[in-house]
Order: C-alpha cells, then structure tokens, then sequence
C-alpha cells in the first residue's frame, strides 16, 4: 500500500515539476514566466518530502528532506522578489509603483 | 529499476525545457529558466540520493540548494545594475 503511495506522490511531484518547467519555457512576457516558479518550489518538493517520509517515517533522511524543503520554500520567495525587482529596475530605473502606472492596491503613494 | 530512478530520469528530462528557456530570450527570462534549472537539479540530487539507496547524498541537494540562491540573487543584482 505505502509502494503505491509513495508512487503516486512521486508521479504528482513530477508532473507539476514539468509543467511548470514547460510553462516557463513556453509562456510569452518576463512577469507571466515569473510565476511558474512557484509551484516547483510549493506543490512539487511538499509532495517530494511526502514521498520520502511516507516511504521512510520520521528518519535521518526524511528530517534532512524536511530541511531541504524548508530551504527551497524560504529561498524561492526571495529569489523571486529579488528578480522581479530587478527585472522592473532594469526596465524604468526604479522598482516602487508610480502613481501614473495605475496600479490596484498601490494606492498612487510612494 | 526502482521509482527513485524513473523519477530521476524524469528530472533530467525537464531540464531541457529549463535549457530551451535559458537558450532564448532577454537577459532576465534567461535567468528564470536559470533559476528553474537549479531548483529541478535540486529535486534531482533527493531523487538520485534515494535511487541509489544513499540518503547520505542528500547532504549535496541541500549545498545546491543553498547555492542556487547565492547564483541568482548575484545574477540578479548584476542584471539590475550593470549587465
């Protein structure tokens, strides 16, 4: 029972590792691809460490896949901001919102 | 053949969309299929650690992990301002 377990919570890891993978290559504009790193860092690797615990219970492996996890989902929303802030920096010289742009829930203030 | 390998074989197969996305495209979307790339090589070295029954091994996932962070953030931070 747990072999299938373990399987079909790999086999969903993957799959969303690939798509996301495939919609980052594939989707057109800088701030759309952005996105599809999250699901990577969220659904896939929570699946992953589901596997590995369902497969080796609260062991030695399984608490460093725990810390593995937690490091990818800390570092990924970083990373992410850091790009993205980077990427808008890169484009207009400075990455707070300007009122002109009309932005919803910026509010129009600096 | 355990499902350990299968799934690293398939980790390996979604490096070329990454590769694809690293290949093309300005300098800032060729970061993202950089950073994509890193994460999967992540996933990649758990799966592998446990195909060969080394978990062990996993101790290479977390420093790639770790490193994947420092490449991008200095990346960019580069792209940001100079590059």
């Amino acid at each position: 029972m747990s072999e299938i377990a373990v399987a079909v919570l790999l086999a969903l890891s993957l799959a969303v590792a690939l798509f996301s993978c495939i919609g980052l290559t594939f989707v057109r504009g800088y701030f759309n691809r952005l996105h599809y790193l999250a699901p990577v860092t969220t659904v896939s690797t929570t699946l992953l460490l589901a596997a590995v615990v369902v497969k080796y219970g609260w062991s030695q492996a399984a608490i460093k896949m725990f810390l593995i996890w937690g490091v990818l989902l800390l570092i990924n929303s970083v990373l992410t901001h850091a790009t993205a802030r980077a990427a808008r920096v890169r484009k207009l010289g400075h990455w707070t919102p300007d009122p002109k742009e009309n932005i919803p829930g910026a509010g129009g203030s600096r | 053949m355990n499902e350990w390998l299968i799934a690293s074989g398939v980790l390996l197969l979604a490096l070329i969309p990454c590769g694809i996305a690293t290949f093309r495209g300005s300098p800032m979307e060729r970061l993202l299929g950089l950073e994509m790339a890193g994460v999967i090589e992540t996933m990649f070295l758990v799966t592998f650690a446990f195909a060969l029954n080394r978990p062990n091994f996993l101790d290479l996932a977390l420093a790639m992990g770790l490193l994947c962070f420092g490449g991008g953030l200095v990346f960019a931070r580069f792209l940001e301002r100079w590059l």
